[in-house]
């Protein structure tokens, strides 16, 4: 061969051999289709000390079509035991309430949290999602969501635009989902803030029957939540990535707890009656959460913030982080901890006062009180020869609600009407 | 071939890390050679980390690569019988570049010339191949008539295409690349003599090159703080029929050896592919061997019986 110039092969192979070597990381090979599924099954347990239990099993399903295409299934199925509080406050005599269905009473010792054991259920949810790889920078997705207890059923559906830029070291996330739950609570819906009936009052089943049904709606009531949010994920340099998103949730129709009640009690803490709460049927949250990530010499760690403020004015901060040290090629081992705190909403009280005017809306739901709640977890896994992975995660959480500012009245103050909520998370996972 | 300085590689069933001063030595066997992978860290689980990727790349290579294993990616395309057959991103890059290569060497590099090399097998051989079955041989090859798109390849019923001469030293370019995206340390990855230093070595590896008359003996050491460095021509493998030795080296023109080709040629490159590919050029050059990596511009060494 003649050579034109003198280093005319040299430069020709180092341009197309570092166009070879310059590609992206490629997968294994796409014909070994055994590699295109990937399956997660999972056991959970959550337990809160004296209070609700839950068993949930969690199996999903990843299958790839070619390099451009992803199924997402999962399945959910969980069923919960146990009681939870019921709005009401501990009292220096024993407290009898009546069942949500109207059916049969329950009765909570002198000094006790008002629990309600009525609580079990078994919910399923299922979800499918498609992801699909357009071309180089742009990537879209699209979902369905479908959940369903026995008072309760949801369906949604989602979708998703993602577009890479600056050689894949930028990317924009646009997606949007709309969820429509319909409620059908157990005993129907009660009229807000009417007042809890007792057959005792009543000379027969018949009118104690007919006086229930005077709290109650008939029929079963909507929600509608709509959600977007806005994401961008940075690699900011070989180890390190950050990610910051915006959402914007608006939520209309019933967002009442049908099983949530407050005591009215008089200037001496003494509880004079329960009535079903009631919150407003509209709500707008905005959130905004940034994160970061690192690869370690022997681990992985994160970072994450996250905001979040809305028109019942319910705000919290979550501060989180997980570290995951690679304990060998094939093991690891990961610390989780969580902080969070809320500032109550503006409807929320731990009572009502009898003789005030009875609120629009009201709740005493220690859930969208002031709190703060933390988690530490650790999770422990491990890549057995076959390939597949097993991973074992036990975590403890805390929730301590606090109170809102309220004054308590009389025999209130011997009792601790914000009592902590502790319970432990335990999970086994296998990925094949 | 080449060797970094721990001259004496034992054939690790799986892979085996060891402590050295410097860091650490992985090894594994890979693509019927003895590969190792030599870490400047302190951490023996990074090390482990590294040298599981390199590991699991190099294999992922050869499983993918490899003429020898059924039903694999190369398996579909030599056993499509004429058939058009979907090839995937990684494999339409390798065949684009064996097609630069054909072109630039002037034919001379085809990685269809598998008949040719069968014939010329070098195991326990005493004769050389008649001229009829040279020329059945040679009437089932050539590159330019295998046609490719984005996402297919065809050739005509009995042709096959063989990575061989490409696959290693892409798979040390690729697990380099991997090593050094991953981590800032320094390493050497060493597969069967092919090597790249992707991250610069402040103090040097030292690297040998063997003596083909004197296997096992570092005949010339080399310090190498980045880049690659590939050998061509496996000095173990000849046969001498009649006073004459041949080679390994094919001349798909011809279908013979290539004559008064050098024993062994290494060349040292910003990357192993390109290394690779200008001493196996330069092999099929024969006695203008010398003068055709001079003209390249490339530091090489050049062993000849």
């Amino acid at each position: 061969m003649q050579l034109t110039s003198k280093q005319h092969i040299a430069s020709a192979l180092a341009i197309a051999s570092c166009s070879l070597i310059g590609q992206q990381a490629y997968a294994a090979d796409p014909q070994l289709t055994q590699d295109d599924w990937k399956v997660d099954a999972a056991i959970m347990y959550y337990g809160e000390q004296d209070r609700v239990q839950a068993a949930e099993a969690i199996g999903n399903v990843q299958k790839a079509f070619g390099d451009t295409s992803l199924l997402d299934m999962k399945i959910v199925v969980d069923s919960l035991t146990g009681a939870s509080a019921s709005g009401a406050v501990a009292q220096a005599e024993s407290q009898t309430f009546t069942r949500p269905s109207g059916k049969g009473e329950y009765t909570i010792n002198a000094g006790d949290t008002p629990l309600d054991d009525t609580f079990h259920d078994t919910r399923v949810q299922l979800s499918a999602n498609w992801q699909e790889v357009l071309n180089q920078d742009w990537t879209t997705n699209v979902g369905v969501y479908a959940s369903k207890e026995f008072d309760y059923l949801s369906m949604g559906v989602n979708a998703g635009l993602e577009r890479s830029l600056n050689k894949n070291n930028t990317t924009l996330s646009l997606s949007a989902a709309f969820t429509n739950d319909i409620v059908d609570p157990v005993g129907g819906r009660p009229m807000a803030m009417s007042q809890m009936v007792f057959r005792d009052n009543y000379e027969s089943d018949a009118d104690y029957q007919a006086a229930f049904d005077q709290t109650r709606l008939s029929g079963d009531d909507t929600k509608q939540t709509s959600d977007i949010m806005f994401g961008v994920t940075q690699i900011l340099n070989r180890n390190w990535l950050m990610q910051a998103n915006y959402g914007l949730s608006s939520v209309s129709g019933y967002m009442t707890d049908p099983y949530k009640i407050l005591s009215e009690v008089d200037l001496n803490g003494q509880t004079q009656a329960y009535r079903y709460e009631n919150r407003p049927d509209s709500r707008l949250k905005h959130s905004v959460f940034v994160m970061t990530k690192g690869a370690l010499d022997s681990g992985v760690v994160d970072f994450s913030y996250r905001y979040s403020t809305d028109d019942w004015d319910i705000q919290s901060h979550t501060l989180e982080t997980h570290y995951r040290y690679n304990l060998s090629p094939t093991m690891y081992a990961q610390l989780h901890l969580r902080y969070y705190q809320q500032q109550a909403a503006e409807f929320y009280q731990p009572f009502l006062l009898s003789g005030e005017d009875l609120p629009e809306y009201a709740s005493a739901d220690y859930r969208i009180g002031d709190m703060t709640a933390y988690t530490v977890g650790v999770k422990f896994g491990q890549r057995l020869s076959n390939g597949h992975e097993m991973s074992y995660r036990l975590e403890y959480y805390q929730q301590n609600p606090d109170n809102n500012g309220t004054v308590l009245p009389g025999q209130l103050q011997q009792y601790d009407l914000f009592p902590s909520v502790k319970a432990i998370v335990a999970q086994v996972s296998y990925s094949f | 071939m080449t060797k970094p300085i721990s001259r004496k590689l034992t054939a690790p069933t799986a892979m085996s890390l060891q402590p050295r001063p410097w860091g650490f030595l992985g090894s594994f066997t890979a693509m019927a050679s003895p590969c190792e992978i030599l870490m400047q860290v302190s951490d023996e689980y990074v090390a482990k980390q590294m040298l599981t990727l390199a590991y699991d790349e190099a294999r992922r290579i050869e499983q993918k690569f490899s003429r020898f294993i059924q039903g694999n990616a190369v398996w579909h395309l030599n056993h499509a019988q004429g058939e058009s057959r979907l090839i995937d991103l990684e494999t339409l890059h390798l065949l684009q570049f064996a097609e630069k290569c054909y072109v630039l060497s002037d034919t001379a590099f085809d990685i269809s010339a598998c008949p040719l090399m069968a014939l010329w097998r070098f195991e326990g051989q005493h004769r050389i191949p008649e001229q009829a079955e040279i020329d059945d041989a040679l009437s089932h090859v050539g590159f330019n008539r295998i046609t490719f798109t984005n996402n297919t390849l065809t050739m005509p019923a009995g042709m096959s295409v063989d990575f061989g001469g490409i696959a290693k030293e892409y798979a040390v370019d690729r697990t380099a690349q991997l090593l050094a995206q991953r981590w800032p340390h320094a390493v050497l990855v060493n597969f069967g003599g092919d090597i790249a230093c992707p991250v610069i070595n402040k103090d040097g590896w030292q690297v040998g090159i063997e003596n083909p008359h004197k296997l096992d003996n570092a005949a010339a050491l080399l310090t190498i703080r980045q880049g690659a460095l590939a050998t061509s021509g496996n000095t173990r493998r000849y046969i001498e029929v009649a006073g004459k030795r041949y080679g390994h080296i094919i001349n798909p023109k011809n279908g013979y050896p290539v004559e008064q080709a050098p024993l062994s040629v290494t060349v040292l490159a910003p990357n192993c592919v390109m290394a690779g590919m200008l001493a196996t050029m330069s092999m099929l050059k024969g006695a203008q061997a010398e003068d055709f990596l001079q003209q390249q511009g490339v530091d090489f060494k050049v062993f000849r019986g």
